[in-house]
């Protein structure tokens, strides 16, 4: 092992010129790791906080649609899904399925009194199951009074609103409306058609949300009842009519239509119709298991014929997700401009390391050693600094994470982008530590190999010469 | 090529770029060296003495002309045959010395075998400390090149040439930096080696006591032999 001999003495031999260059590939690798570290938990952060705080896995809605579900679907909502009751027992019924919620987002009227006026106010809200959203999303801080009671141990059938804090200060900056837990409001409904609908409520909390200010700021909540009601989505039970009423409903065909009348209608019994609600959820978020494919689960979804199809979360977000991917990619970029940059003085300095010794790589061939040798002398001293090196950045940047709490605080409007608001924190991962390592073994492999061949396709003497 | 021949050199030119200035090292030596010759070249600084080793020993190629070793023309063999050549039939003692820094004496002399491949350690240890012995180091045995004087190095470079029992070394200016007791005691070991192994010398000297042990004395000028002289014939 003569190699490893001359490798370890002249590493020996040139100290301070090896600590320099350890603590260069040190510092390199403390970059790479960190980098990639920050890229990947901007990048799994973002995914995660989408999914947990306001779209799950995937966004199932009619195929009716045109649009992709948004967070911000109010003003124009999308078409109701058909049948959610079947939706549901399916989702119920699919192993994949973690969590599923129904939702109907949409927009009114808040009537509420002030000094003996009805003052009009807009209201954006999301009519949930309480208990289900609760189940799926943990984004809702009470702030006073209750969210339907959920985990109270009350009647969750509670009806009623729940607003947002920041709707409420817009409220009494704006109309100097100052509502409580308790108030008495009465919501008016707007129809496509013109039509008004107007359901007395009262508020019963008041919430802030953990994440993603930015979009719950502006969301209210409000019983899926109450909705019902408010939009006259409350029907009879198809079990409940004439089997000729039925079919002229379900019918699409105008001579059929026009055939029931001629041959005569059954006689309808108002006593014995059964009231149903038919709800008017516009999307169902799901959270599906850990490892689950959503693609998969989303074909398989397809293929029930349940008049719905599926968005990922990604697709579901709105702007969201594009603009999360945004600054993932300047964060990605940075990276990659600190990864260039470490790489290009640390190839240098290596190189040069090399080739200041060209004259011993003569004398070596002069001598009659193969080129093998002369690469592995090289390579022991190079694996053997930039290896212990590497392995020491790797160490370095575990503590440094650790001791910084592992978390990076970014410009506010950043991190409500980018994860939903709060410090990115920053997640430990194998990839990193062996994608610097990788980096750090390629680059010395390269930066050695590259001046031995250079110093050996010269004469020995031209070699011995050092030029 | 006679087969008597170790070396022969046909026209061999060696020009190369000084700045912007053109230098003619060697203009056409033809030149041949029998097996076992112990061989001096002499001439002034710059003359082309060096050139001349350096084209035998294949650490330079020529511009022109034709470098036999071993029977096969220079120009045809490939880098690794070239290498196997260095490694195997040449000892080469650098007039630079060009040890090893990081190297002790001993690890420095070693080094040729390792190359080699000798396997053996109780060999390899034999044949070093032979050397180490006949070039008056022993009390050096664990110092480093830079730790060493001129002469000493230069003992070092010696041993290194000879320890693989080379069929041909090639020394430049070998006795430059030693004083007169230890030149003599070197040139004795090279003249002994030579008759015992039958191993071909040839040196590029300035020293007359080189010149004397010689049996040819090649003088060269301005990259051209000038007189080529064997002595007692």
């Amino acid at each position: 092992m003569v190699t490893l001999t001359i490798a370890l003495r002249s590493l020996a031999r040139r100290k301070v010129r090896m600590i320099l260059i350890a603590l260069l590939v040190l510092l390199g690798t403390i970059l790479i790791v960190f980098g990639e570290t920050f890229s990947l938990s901007a990048k799994k952060s973002s995914r995660s906080a989408i999914i947990n705080y306001f779209t799950g896995d995937l966004v199932i809605y009619s195929d009716k649609s045109k649009e992709k579900p948004s967070p911000f679907s109010f003003t124009t909502p999308l078409p109701p899904v058909p049948d959610p009751g079947r939706v549901e027992s399916w989702l119920a019924r699919n192993e994949y399925v973690d969590a599923f919620v129904s939702i109907a987002q949409n927009y009114g009227i808040l009537s509420a009194e002030r000094d003996g006026r009805t003052v009009d106010v807009p209201f954006f809200f999301y009519a949930v199951n309480p208990g289900k959203y609760s189940a799926m999303f943990s984004n809702i801080v009470m702030k006073e009074g209750t969210f339907y009671n959920i985990n109270s141990g009350q009647d969750s059938t509670v009806s009623g609103v729940v607003l947002s804090t920041f709707q409420l200060k817009n409220y009494y900056k704006n109309y100097s409306i100052d509502l409580r837990p308790g108030d008495a409001v009465r919501l008016l409904s707007l129809s496509d058609g013109g039509s008004v609908n107007a359901v007395s409520s009262r508020v019963i909390g008041t919430y802030e949300p953990k994440y993603y200010r930015n979009v719950f700021n502006y969301i209210n909540f409000l019983d899926i009842t109450s909705y019902s009601r408010l939009y006259n989505f409350t029907g009879v039970e198809a079990s409940s009519m004439p089997a000729s009423f039925n079919n002229a409903l379900t019918s699409e065909s105008d001579e059929d239509i026009f055939g029931l009348a001629q041959s005569g209608m059954d006689k309808l019994d108002t006593r014995q119709l059964v009231a149903s609600d038919i709800s008017g959820f516009s999307i169902i978020a799901v959270r599906l298991r850990e490892g689950a494919d959503a693609r998969a689960f989303s074909d398989a979804l397809m293929k029930e014929g349940l008049g719905v199809k599926a968005a990922f979360w990604n697709e579901a977000s709105g702007f969201f997700a594009y603009i999360a991917a945004i600054i993932q990619g300047v964060i990605y970029g940075a990276t990659f401009l600190i990864f260039l940059a470490v790489v290009f003085i640390l190839m240098n300095t290596l190189i040069i390391n090399v080739l200041e010794r060209t004259g011993e790589i003569g004398t070596l061939r002069a001598m009659g050693a193969e080129k093998g040798f002369i690469a592995a002398e090289f390579l022991w001293e190079s694996f053997l600094l930039n290896g212990t090196a590497a392995l020491l950045g790797m160490a370095a940047s575990i503590i440094l994470i650790t001791v910084s709490g592992g978390s990076i605080v970014l410009p506010d409007v950043l991190q409500q982008y980018l994860v939903g608001g709060g410090p990115l924190i920053l997640q430990l991962s194998v990839r990193p530590f062996a994608e610097a390592f990788a980096i750090i073994i390629i680059v010395s492999l390269l930066a050695t190999l590259y001046p031995i061949s250079v110093a050996t396709s010269v004469t020995p003497l031209k070699a011995m010469s050092g030029n | 090529m006679a087969e008597n021949h170790a070396v022969e050199l046909h026209n061999v030119r060696k020009e190369y770029l000084l700045g912007q200035t053109k230098v003619e090292a060697l203009r056409g030596v033809s030149l041949a060296v029998g097996k076992g010759e112990f061989v001096a070249i002499a001439g002034p600084s710059g003359s082309g003495k060096s050139t001349i080793l350096n084209m035998i020993g294949c650490i330079d190629i020529p511009t022109r002309g034709e470098v036999i070793v071993n029977g096969r023309n220079t120009g045809g063999m490939t880098d690794k045959d070239l290498t196997r050549y260095r490694r195997i039939t040449v000892g080469f003692i650098f007039q630079t010395f060009n040890l090893i820094p990081v190297l002790d004496v001993y690890e420095n002399i070693e080094l040729p075998l390792l190359l080699q491949n000798m396997s053996d350690p109780k060999e390899r240890r034999t044949r070093v400390m032979h050397f180490i012995e006949e070039t008056g180091l022993a009390d050096r045995i664990g110092n480093k090149p830079g730790e060493l004087s001129g002469g000493q190095r230069q003992r070092v470079a010696i041993a290194r040439a000879l320890v693989t029992k080379p069929v041909l070394v090639l020394a430049d200016e070998p006795t430059a930096n030693l004083d007169s007791a230890t030149g003599t005691k070197i040139l004795d070991l090279m003249s002994e080696i030579n008759a015992l192994e039958g191993t071909t010398f040839i040196f590029s000297t300035h020293d007359s006591r080189i010149m004397d042990h010689a049996r040819r004395l090649i003088r060269i000028a301005d990259g051209t032999i000038t007189d080529d002289e064997k002595k007692g014939s």
